[in-house]
């Protein structure tokens, strides 16, 4: 059977490249996708940990259930979000948002 | 328990639900007749928010310390959340009365998603599980962004929404990171179980598991308390949004975020106190108190100087946290609640005299309170009280806040810490003084004839925050007590 | 074991060789004479114009933001109906109850007129 650490390091290399995602992409829908990488990093973790830890109890499959559920919910706000930004700004490259500084 | 006991600890969080559902359909009722919408709905969430508060006073009388299944807690320290919350919405409810109506069509969503906020943060603060403290962290956090942009037409709420929802999509992803860590390095989810598995003993894989944990889960909970390093959407987030909605979010979204912190690290995660999470809230607290205020004295937006100067105190409250530490009389957590119910109240009433400057003038930079004392005596009265208060200035609340804190420090021999906290008081003194130099001795340009209105509304909401912030500050005791004791039965479980 | 997964292993290498030896083949032994009409996008047709960023109308991102609280539903439906046999009553309630709050946010979108094209 494949150890645990390899869905860890796989996990653990998606989330970092979320990471990087997010923290060099101009454009809103870009950051975002780059936080689904994430959260499917952590899913990926959670299920890993379920079938290795505590494969009688369903937790870590439930908990994984809720993130893909949460994240769709978010996905969703911050899309009608980017469509506000573009309707009064024309451009969702977050570093012409500067109205607000300080 | 059975069903009945669980739905009467329930109830405060059943009454929030209905009501918003209440406001939501009644919104769809009457949407012919849009301006019965708009004159009863805020008044049918303020009834409903007051049966809650009602039911969670109730509940705190009965001092229960109930789960429900392993997910929740309703002890009295979540309960004391709970009614910071209703009471802070309640205000802002009041204070958003004339607000709103004037800047957006939609207005009876507004009231709905403030109640929608307020059960988000009863779900978080009695969350005993990290599926529900994600799951209640996200609603919060879902609603809120919402509520920031929620001038869909106005540009500055639509980017500070989209910066906050950036910010905090991100944050949640690093703390479920964490989560997942946890959970496998325990394979359990409820923060008890978790703890019966680390007091097991620390060894191994187990042992290493601390840090990293900690550290990933403080990024989303910091970023609820907006705590540096993870403060960045604040300031834009609080300058954008609707100004009620920024005074949710720096008081109600505040404490929620604190409330979690202190569950998680308490019954979660007690072993890891003195060399793991310890030196990891002392860090964020001096950065986020000392950054806070180096660059709240440079602001000249009344609402940006608000949200810095939230910052800084997210610094000072945190210390509450920290000094639990060696103090097994548990000062600094009770400090931390009086702390934090001072601060809503002075922290609200100053976003009010905010609210209605701006109502009046529609400007919130600092030339607009010049003179402030001539067009409205009321109002910079109002004001000169609740930065004293900020300041932590005697006899108010928030200098009740700051000596219980930092008297905390000092007992549990913190006191670099607290001397640090002291000399950031002063200087965040100076900033708050800088206003009051605006409002009585500062020209305005107009030679200070065109008086500013102030709505019943509003002048009830200013009188509540008045009346409370000075009652806290001169009558200590109850408060005292009520916060001892509200923090006493997650002592006993730690 | 290991021994299972080579199969794959070579299977995957035949498959992904089979695919670029076609192409390679036709490339190897093709006439090269470009001009400038073969070297257009389309040989025939109506030539493009304009970028191919287009933006399209928000009204279809509206009517998807809509469609993924149904979407994720299934996420949530998918393991019940896999358990069904052993929940019951109960569960079918629960999921039923479950449906319903969805299709309340549907209802209340559509009468707040978010399903108009506008």
């Amino acid at each position: 059977m494949i150890p645990l650490s390899w869905y860890l390091v796989v996990a653990a290399a998606l989330f970092s490249i979320g990471v990087y995602g997010v923290l060099t992409r101009r454009n809103a829908v870009g950051v975002l996708m780059g936080v689904e990488l994430m959260l499917n990093a952590v899913n990926l973790n959670l299920v890993a940990f379920w079938r290795y830890v505590t494969p009688t109890k369903m937790t870590g499959q439930v908990f994984a259930i809720i993130v893909i559920t949460v994240a769709a919910a978010e996905a969703a706000v911050g899309l009608a979000l980017v469509i506000a930004a573009y309707r009064t700004r024309r451009t969702v490259n977050v570093e012409e948002l500067d109205t607000l500084k300080g | 328990m059975t069903t009945a006991e669980t739905f009467l600890y329930l109830s405060p969080e059943l009454t929030l639900l209905l009501v918003a559902a209440l406001v939501f359909v009644l919104d769809l009722v009457w949407r012919r007749d849009p301006d019965r919408a708009h004159r009863w709905l805020p008044w049918v969430a303020m009834g409903g928010l007051a049966v809650a508060l009602i039911i969670t006073v109730a509940l705190m009388a009965r001092n229960p310390s109930a789960h429900i299944a392993t997910m929740m807690v309703i002890d009295p320290m979540s309960l004391f959340f709970v009614a910071i919350a209703i009471v802070g919405a309640m205000l802002v409810i009041l204070s958003a009365l004339d607000y709103i109506p004037a800047r957006t069509p939609y207005v009876s969503e507004f009231y709905a998603l403030v109640v929608v906020a307020v059960l988000a943060i009863a779900i978080i603060v009695s969350a005993n599980d990290l599926i529900l403290i994600y799951l209640g962290m996200e609603f919060l956090s879902i609603t809120s962004y919402i509520l920031v942009g929620f001038l869909k037409r106005n540009r500055g709420s639509v980017e500070g929404a989209l910066k906050y929802f950036l910010y905090g999509a991100a944050a949640s992803a690093v703390m479920l990171y964490g989560m997942s860590f946890l959970y496998g390095a325990t394979g359990a989810t409820d923060l008890e179980a978790i703890a019966r598995v680390f007091s097991g003993g620390l060894t191994g894989d187990l042992a290493l598991m601390g840090f990293p944990a900690i550290a990933l889960l403080m990024v989303g909970f910091g970023f609820k308390a907006s705590l540096v390093p993870f403060h960045q959407w604040a300031p834009d987030a609080y300058e954008g949004a609707p100004t009620p909605v920024t005074a949710f979010l720096a008081t109600a979204s505040k404490a929620a975020g604190f409330a979690i912190i202190a569950r998680v690290l308490l019954v979660g995660l007690p072993m890891f106190q003195e060399k793991e999470w310890v030196p990891i809230l002392m860090g964020l607290s001096i950065l986020t108190m000392t950054l806070g205020n180096l660059v709240a004295i440079q602001q000249r937006d009344m609402k940006r100087l608000l949200a810095y100067s939230s910052i800084a105190q997210a610094g000072y409250i945190l210390i509450g946290l920290v000094a639990i530490g060696r103090d097994v009389a548990f000062g600094g957590l009770s400090g931390l609640l009086v702390y934090l119910f001072a601060y809503l109240f002075t922290n609200i009433g100053a976003f009010v005299v905010v609210i209605a400057v701006e109502n009046a003038t529609g400007a919130t930079d600092l030339p607009a309170y010049a003179g402030l004392i001539r067009r409205s005596p009321l109002l910079a009265s109002m004001l000169l009280l609740f930065l004293l208060s900020l300041a932590g200035i005697p006899p108010t609340g928030g200098f009740l806040g700051k000596f219980l804190v930092f008297g905390a420090a000092i007992r549990a021999h913190f006191l670099t810490l607290a001397i640090i906290a002291i000399i950031n008081s002063v200087i965040a003194a100076f900033y708050y003084l800088n206003v009051v130099r605006y409002m009585f001795f500062v020209q305005p340009p107009d030679g200070g004839r065109k008086a500013i209105a102030v709505t019943p509304a509003i002048r009830v909401a200013l009188w509540v925050c008045a009346a409370m912030t000075l009652l806290i500050g001169v009558c200590a005791q109850p408060f005292v007590t009520w916060a001892a004791h509200s923090a006493s039965l997650l002592a006993a479980v730690w | 074991m290991l021994h299972s997964y080579a199969f794959i292993a070579i299977f995957a290498i035949i498959a992904f060789g089979f695919a670029v030896a076609g192409p390679a083949f036709a490339w190897l032994v093709r006439p090269k004479k470009p001009n400038a009409i073969k070297n257009d996008t389309y040989e025939c047709g109506i030539k493009t114009f304009g970028e191919t960023w287009v933006q399209f109308k928000a009204q279809y991102y509206l009517f998807a933001l809509i469609f993924v609280v149904f979407d994720v539903e299934a996420a949530f439906l998918f393991p019940w109906a896999v358990a069904y046999g052993q929940l019951g009553l109960y569960a079918l309630i629960e999921a039923a109850l479950f449906i319903l709050i969805l299709v309340g946010g549907l209802l209340y979108a559509w009468l707040k007129g978010a399903l108009e094209w506008q």
